[in-house]
């Protein structure tokens, strides 16, 4: 073992030395590398923290969403409907819910309006919470300024700006508008006692399955859409755009490991006769193999640090600007917004095995074939 | 201790471009003597050399050393036998660029995994007896050709093996350094090392030093003086 | 559902695995037909030197696969999302047949692959081949592994379906459902059986170790009981070790201790009783080879080697598990 190690030592040694003999090869091939890692980590890190911050909102929304629907097609609900839901075994809370959305002819964007469910809000009549996205769409010169609206009814409204969200939840709260009940109904005509749809907090996650059919009996015209299924499509979203992504850059990897191949086997006359000393001096050929795969390992080490570290600074803290525009979809709104830092370990794991794994794939035939070379070349 | 029974050796067999660069030969080297091959170039002497150092196989015939055959052993156990029973000096001694003195002449040693300090202070042992211990840590292309080959030598000595062995060591040294590099093969013999050479160079095969001189042309032994 | 990176790292993983094997096994053919030590034909010459190449590749296979397994539970756990009535790596490979034959042939190649690696290493010790008929012997049994296992990896992601409702551990590892599967056979396992069964168990590994390695008999012995012991840990890791993780009497799962949310912890447990086994089996494995001419020197100092190696994972394992009985906040008996 000590016998082991020590060996490793003196060829990892010999290999800083080799690769610090020939920089220019070797850092032509670390750039590429590192920007190969580059690319597939900003892919991935982007999309899991978009996962993950999509997964903390819906921690925080209710179980199971019922929505009417009359001839297939969303309407309000009836407050009646709230008895005949919290009235099921399990359902531990019921709450209708108010939000739609407005065109605001001014610059053309949507916004979110919407009752918070949270009573620890309080808002008062005339007092609105905005996302950070609203005051720049509008060009506010000061943060609380009051924001005039025209509802559809063509009356002009005001309301005051409690306070703005701060940006970190930007990336759903951008284009959110936050107003009081009563200014709610009036601002879209809204007769009293209907709402959007409804928010059914449930005791055990497990029950849930039970208490839709139940409800389903009781509300034959409503869609129930739980807060999983919600989950599992956001997932896919993100999901499929990531794989896309990585399926786009498998090309850019293949050409990476042709050039990785083509530049190992491209032996410089130098090189060689290393090789062909080394041999002839002593060294096996597996000792050459072992000293090639430190070569490789430091390459691959560097390029996949340097590669990560890079990605992790692009996307939270360059909020992957080199990306948005395929990832995160089109809207006048767009959120500003830094992503909560986020990786783990299957990202790494994913990371690694598709870059390391085909770099070291591509290089271990011709590092045996130098490995293999004649000792006695030296001596012709 | 070697003897190489009825070996031939072939370059690119079976191709166009075959070339015999060895043929039928029988030779025995005695321990702790100094033999030299001679010849003209293409007389297959640096052939017979690699044969004797397995550096390469022969195409028939058997190589044993200290009465063990060795010809037909896995490349693997060549080369644990190359640096157990052999040292090197290479013509173009054949050290490696940028990396220091010290570090050239370590690196046989280095596969077998030995303490790190005590390997250095071998090699600073062995440079120092070459004169070049005040060089240990200059990177090896700053040193003169003559101190070049020493330091080559420095290298053959550090695994501490029986034979050196020497391809055209005096090709490219002026008298005087030919003269010092005959003194350490003195030197070497008398502590007990075999030396096999091969040279053209009269200066070494007329020298007191050298015991055996084997003469060779067209691949084939043409006569031994001993 | 093919378009998620960590799925296409894995088929890519499969399918490099599965070109080094194919062109190993094309290999393995050519050298049990024409393998001949006594001529120095280049053809022989060029089959030694490949030798080393097959080895490297074999070694470069064998890590890629290790990566794979992790992988491929990882992604398993994650991907539970996606499936209704999935909660963990089981609701997802019980989306369809193909989930668990994939997982138990990644588990046969860690082993089988992890064998191969120390018969290579002890025939290169030899300096006449001895094992390479055998070893590459060895290599025909396991291409077709690897092969079966892409092809079962690439059809279980190809059949992934959303809408399929699957059970998860909840149902799998629970000791009264009706559709007795092995899961809750081993998990019916009433808890004080099972520890005193693995505590059995591990004493006799442990007493055949020492024979093993005082009197260097009983060497096979102590591979079966290692086998004995890998099946005897898992079923006492579902059926009471798992509870104590979770501090829960009904929680079984084997999967959800790999979970972040319990630290990782089911790989300190996994990680020692794997690599103990692998080496105990290693040892068998290399036991009737000890009296080969050329190995006799080492094989015998290597295969106790092997057998202490395996002895001090299995210890690990033990101290893992006192240690988690220990710091648990359930009590099973009492």
């Amino acid at each position: 073992m000590k016998h082991w190690l020590r060996r490793q030592r003196y060829l990892a040694d010999f290999t800083l030395a080799a690769l610090a003999r020939r920089r220019v090869k070797n850092t032509g091939l670390i750039v590429i590398y590192s920007i190969i890692v580059f690319v597939l980590a900003s892919a991935m890190m982007f999309s899991a923290a978009l996962r993950h911050e999509a997964g903390t909102v819906l921690a925080k929304s209710p179980e199971l969403i019922v929505q009417q629907l009359v001839m297939g097609r969303h309407e309000m609900i009836p407050g009646s409907e709230i008895e005949k839901l919290a009235g099921i075994r399990g359902v531990a809370a019921v709450k209708g819910r108010l939000w739609g959305y407005f065109y605001d002819s001014v610059n053309g964007a949507n916004y979110t309006f919407m009752v918070p469910d949270d009573d620890s809000y309080d808002l008062q009549p005339g007092e609105a919470i905005l996302g950070e996205g609203i005051g720049k769409a509008r060009d506010f010169t000061w943060d609380t300024a009051p924001l005039f609206v025209t509802s559809l009814a063509g009356k002009m409204v005001k309301f005051t700006v409690r306070e703005t969200f701060a940006d970190d939840s930007a990336l759903l709260t951008a284009d959110l508008v936050l107003i009081s009940e009563a200014d709610f109904r009036s601002f879209f005509d809204l007769p009293p006692d209907v709402y959007t749809d409804i928010g059914v907090s449930i005791r055990n996650e497990r029950e849930i399955g039970t208490i839709v059919q139940k409800a389903q009996l009781v509300m034959p015209n409503a869609r129930f859409v739980t807060r999983s299924d919600i989950e599992r499509t956001y997932q896919r979203l993100f999901d499929w755009r990531e794989g896309l992504m990585t399926a786009l850059a498998a090309a850019g990897v293949l050409a990476f490991a042709i050039f990785a191949a083509e530049k190992a086997s491209g032996l410089s006359a130098e090189e060689a006769r290393e090789i062909g000393i080394l041999k002839a001096i002593g060294w096996d050929t597996g000792d050459v193999i072992a000293m090639k795969l430190w070569e490789g390992g430091l390459i691959s080490f560097g390029a996949f640090l340097a590669g990560t570290v890079f990605a992790y600074i692009h996307v939270f803290s360059f909020q992957a600007g080199l990306f948005e525009p395929i990832l995160k979809g089109w809207a006048v709104i767009y959120p500003d917004f830094a992503l909560a830092p986020y990786i783990d370990g299957l990202q790494l794991a994913t990371l690694f095995a598709i870059t390391v794994i085909p770099y070291t794939a591509a290089t271990l035939v011709p590092i045996w074939r130098a490995a293999t070379a004649d000792p006695d070349q030296v001596m012709r | 201790m070697i003897s190489l029974k009825n070996v031939s050796k072939l370059y690119n067999e079976g191709r166009p471009n075959e070339v015999c660069a060895a043929q039928d030969i029988d030779l025995e080297l005695a321990r702790n003597k100094v033999t030299v091959l001679t010849g003209p170039s293409g007389s297959g002497k640096t052939t017979l050399l690699s044969m004797i150092g397995c550096l390469t196989r022969p195409t028939t015939g058997r190589v044993f050393v200290d009465g063990a055959m060795v010809s037909g052993l896995p490349e693997k156990f060549q080369t644990e036998l190359r640096r157990t029973k052999f040292g090197f000096v290479f013509q173009r001694f054949n050290l490696i660029r940028g990396v220091s003195v010290i570090e050239n002449v370590m690196l046989p040693a280095a596969p077998l995994g030995p303490e790190y300090h005590e390997l250095r202070e071998r090699a600073q042992s062995r440079l120092e007896r070459l004169g070049l211990g005040a060089k240990a840590d200059m990177p090896i292309e700053f040193l003169s050709g003559g101190e070049t080959q020493r330091a080559a030598i420095a290298r053959a000595l550090i695994n501490d093996a029986p034979v050196l062995i020497a391809d055209e060591p005096t090709a490219n040294l002026d008298t005087v350094l030919t003269e010092r590099f005959l003194e350490i093969v003195g030197e070497l013999q008398s502590e007990g090392k075999t030396v096999v050479m091969t040279s053209h160079d009269p200066r070494i095969w007329q020298s007191s030093h050298v015991n055996t001189v084997v003469r060779m042309q067209d691949g084939r032994i043409i006569g031994v003086d001993a | 559902m093919i378009f998620q990176t960590p799925i296409l790292a894995l088929l890519l993983i499969s399918a490099l695995s599965s070109v080094v094997m194919l062109w190993a096994g094309w290999f393995a053919l050519r050298l049990l037909l024409r393998w001949d030590l006594a001529s120095g034909s280049r053809a022989q010459l060029e089959m030694e030197r490949a030798t080393d190449l097959v080895s490297t590749l074999f070694g470069f296979v064998m890590l890629a696969q290790l990566l794979s397994l992790l992988l491929y539970v990882f992604n398993a756990d994650r991907m539970a999302t996606l499936f209704v009535g999935a909660m963990c790596a089981v609701g997802t490979l019980n989306n369809n047949d193909w989930g668990f034959p994939t997982l138990y042939a990644k588990l046969a190649i860690f082993f089988v692959a992890t064998m191969w690696l120390i018969l290579d290493r002890a025939d290169r010790t030899g300096h006449d081949y001895p094992l390479t008929r055998v070893k590459f012997a060895l290599v025909l049994l396991i291409v077709p592994l690897v092969l079966a296992a892409g092809a079962s990896e690439l059809t279980y992601f190809l059949n992934l379906q959303a809408d399929v409702i699957t059970s998860c551990c909840s149902t799998e590892f629970t000791a009264d459902t009706e559709d007795a599967g092995l899961g809750s056979d081993m998990s019916s396992l009433a808890p004080a059986t099972a520890l005193w069964l693995l505590a059995a168990s591990g004493a006799a590994v442990a007493l055949i170790g020492a024979v093993s390695l005082i009197w260097k008999r009983g060497t096979m012995l102590f591979a079966a009981a290692g086998a004995v012991f890998f099946v005897v840990a898992l079923t006492a890791i579902i059926s009471v070790i798992s509870p104590y993780v979770y501090e829960h009497p009904t929680h079984h799962c084997p999967f959800c201790i790999l979970k972040p949310e319990y630290n990782y912890f089911g790989y300190v447990l996994y990680v020692p009783l794997f690599l103990g086994t692998a080496f105990a089996l290693g040892a068998g494995l290399l036991q009737p080879f000890r009296k080969v001419e050329s190995l006799a020197a080492t094989l015998p100092a290597r295969i106790r080697k092997q057998v202490a190696l395996s002895l001090a994972s299995f210890v690990v394992f033990g101290l893992v598990v006192l240690w988690t009985i220990w710091q648990s906040q359930l009590i099973l008996f009492g």
